[in-house]
């Protein structure tokens, strides 16, 4: 008797073509049970050594469930056969104006959270990993070269600002993606699934766990801007995931913590977590930021280097972000003194400019800042030292908010065939002090 | 600021003129050279009240008027409102040496002071007080004056000797008796010594007992200034 590939058969489903070839829905039911009863050994691949291959009473149990498949609803995810038959699906696939190529099962799963569904053949979080990755790329490449002068830390933030968990959210939401309340087998393919019952997996980051890890939430130790630099995560944030939980421990103790509180309102009919937290919201918030990172990631798989940029230019870098607020100064005055001592510029000088109301409640006061004859920047304020420090920060963002243009080219541009020639972008020396 | 409040109300009444009826007599009535009121309290009065409105009587924006080349054809108005300017515009001196802005507007910064070489033909754009070179030579410097070099007086030793001191007497010989003595800011005192921690602490309780002899009012203002003050730094206001 010829053996039953069973890898080989969710390969199928998993890898949903263009020319939508049949497969078999019971069968993938009958393995989506078999594997949520413990029978299905770990995710064999072409290249893993088959450690624990199917043993005859795998293989019985297998056929027997091949002929009765089970109720759907005992699956954590729907079948991807069912996405051929889901309105929203395909609407969502129309508004999106994705290619065709991207075939709707696999938008279906990206739609599955980790939480839902812990098998990674079924969940997005191969895809996430995947769109997370290009579009932390494209947009640290668009920031090098649309503002090269920018201090690290505002590349981090504006990092956050355009591929952070927060713009994410609001971009799935406003292509309209609705989440199952609670998911299962038997819900629409086209909503949304997770849970905020259990964390799910958090995706791997580059990044180093630094060995004093623990430390670094509980005493808040500063971490300086060289060391973020090599240890961090794309979003400057400390890689601080625990190897056996997947979960960061800030997260692991808030969830504990939650769930001391829910042990105590358990008897309260109407506790809080019924109606989501913190924690819940959070959860929430970064299954839709996965699932827009999936997205992501399987029009690059499917489509190709250029539609997911073109994807990630318009639902992403299209945003809006407001780079002037970003900046938090503490010494303005004496970083653009350090400024005009590092360019030789002559130092700064603060000049009224003009001013009404002295004697009034309600003064106004125009200094502008001047490096010899040249007005580097102008503010007005209700004090003169408001005044003064406004202006000098002005100064030092016009400094750092340096850009060649607005459409300049970036390196990925010359992948595409008969590309320019590539002009050197500029780079800036360097930040004005370290911090 | 008023007179320049007067000045933009004057010329949108002039655009409205322009623009729609384009008559010759109140463009001429307001071409009328005055003398614009400069004093120093802004003067918004003469001594009669026909006198006063001549002196408000601005002349309109360059931009408004009929280009002397061309009278009769079309032209661009260009007057924008008085805002704060962005910080997305990067001064002349920010530019790095390779922008292209830069060598566009070389020229015109280079001989802008030059009376044979005019690379504006057109009408200015604007007539800012800020073009005139001896205006901000004159406005009030505010602050601390960096250009005057700083004195760099102080050796090791006069360091030494401030160190011992306020360590050992730091109610006698404070930051302010310290810096009128050494003649260097109190600043500069701090980054010298810190005082005895007994001390520190004794000044913080005094603060303390301060604080808390302020009623609601007091305490409100000051915890709304020191607001306003965290507001600035982080660009909010």
């Amino acid at each position: 008797m010829k053996r039953l590939r069973a890898d080989r058969w969710t390969g199928q489903l998993l890898v949903a073509r263009s020319s939508q070839r049949g497969c078999c829905p019971a069968a993938a039911g009958a393995l989506r049970s078999a594997r949520s009863d413990q029978h299905y050994l770990p995710v064999r691949s072409q290249w893993t050594a088959v450690s624990s291959p199917f043993s005859e009473a795998t293989e019985t149990t297998f056929a027997t469930t091949l002929q009765a498949p089970r109720d759907p609803s005992e699956l954590p995810s729907p079948i991807p056969e069912r996405a051929l038959h889901s309105a929203k699906l395909a609407s969502l696939h129309a508004r999106l104006s994705l290619p065709k190529k991207l075939p709707i099962q696999t938008l279906a799963r990206t739609l599955v959270d980790a939480s839902a569904d812990e098998n990674p053949l079924f969940n997005n979080v191969n895809l996430a990993f995947v769109g997370q990755t290009v579009i932390n790329y494209h947009v640290s490449e668009y920031l090098m070269a649309r503002y090269p002068r920018l201090p690290m830390e505002i590349v981090w933030a504006s990092m956050r600002g355009f591929a952070g968990v927060a713009p994410l959210f609001q971009i799935a939401r406003s292509w309209g993606v609705e989440s199952a309340a609670v998911p299962g087998g038997e819900v629409d393919p086209g909503l949304l699934q997770f849970t905020t019952e259990s964390p799910g997996v958090s995706l791997t980051k580059f990044g180093y766990r630094r060995t004093e890890a623990m430390y670094l939430e509980k005493y808040k130790w500063r971490r300086g801007i060289s060391n973020r630099v090599v240890f961090d995560d794309d979003f400057g944030e400390s890689v601080n995931v625990t190897p056996g939980t997947e979960q960061t421990a800030h997260e692991a103790e808030m969830q504990k913590k939650e769930r001391e509180n829910d042990e105590e309102e358990e008897e309260n009919e109407y506790s809080m977590r019924r109606y989501g937290d913190d924690v819940t919201r959070s959860l929430a918030e970064k299954a839709h930021a996965h699932f827009v990172r999936a997205v992501v990631g399987a029009v690059y798989m499917h489509c190709g280097r250029d539609a997911a940029h073109n994807f990630i230019k318009a639902h992403i870098l299209s945003r809006t972000l407001d780079f002037g607020r970003l900046f938090s100064f503490k010494k303005p005055t004496m970083e653009l003194a350090l400024l005009c001592d590092r360019e030789d510029f002559d130092p700064p000088v603060a000049r009224l400019l003009s001013e009404t109301g002295r004697q009034s409640r309600t003064p106004v006061y125009v200094v502008g800042i001047f490096s010899g004859k040249d007005k580097l920047g102008e503010a007005a304020g209700p004090n003169l030292d408001h005044a003064r420090l406004k202006a000098a920060m002005n100064a030092l963002k016009a400094w750092y908010l340096y850009s060649p243009g607005e459409h300049v080219r970036v390196p990925s541009d010359m992948l595409a065939d008969s590309a320019k020639k590539w002009e050197p972008a500029y780079i800036d020396i360097g930040e004005i002090i370290s911090r | 600021m008023e007179a320049q409040l007067t000045r933009r109300t004057a010329a949108s009444c002039c655009q409205h003129l322009i623009l729609s009826s384009a008559s010759s007599r109140s463009s001429r009535v307001l071409l009328r050279p005055v003398r614009i009121p400069t004093t120093a309290a802004g003067a918004r009065k003469q001594s009669t009240r026909s006198r006063t409105k001549r002196a408000l009587n601005i002349p309109p924006h360059p931009s408004f008027l009929e280009p002397q080349q061309k009278p009769g054809g079309n032209h661009i108005v260009f007057n924008p409102p008085a805002s704060a300017p962005s910080v997305f515009h990067t001064p002349f001196k920010f530019l790095p040496k390779s922008d292209p802005r830069r060598r566009a507007n070389l020229p015109a910064s280079l001989f802008a002071s030059s009376t044979t070489i005019q690379y504006n033909h057109t009408t200015p754009s604007s007539t800012s007080q800020l073009d005139d070179p001896d205006f901000i030579a004159n406005a009030p410097l505010i602050g601390s004056d960096c250009s005057t070099p700083k004195p760099h007086h102080l050796t090791p030793t006069d360091v030494e000797e401030i160190r011992r001191l306020r360590t050992e007497d730091p109610v006698k010989n404070s930051v302010a008796v310290l810096s009128e003595r050494y003649k260097c800011s109190k600043l500069f005192i701090m980054m010298c010594v810190s005082s005895p921690r007994e001390h520190r602490d004794k000044i913080k309780s005094a603060l303390e007992m301060v604080r808390q002899r302020w009623g609601p009012r007091r305490a409100a203002a000051r915890e709304d200034r020191r607001r306003r003050w965290e507001m600035l730094f982080n660009s909010e206001l």
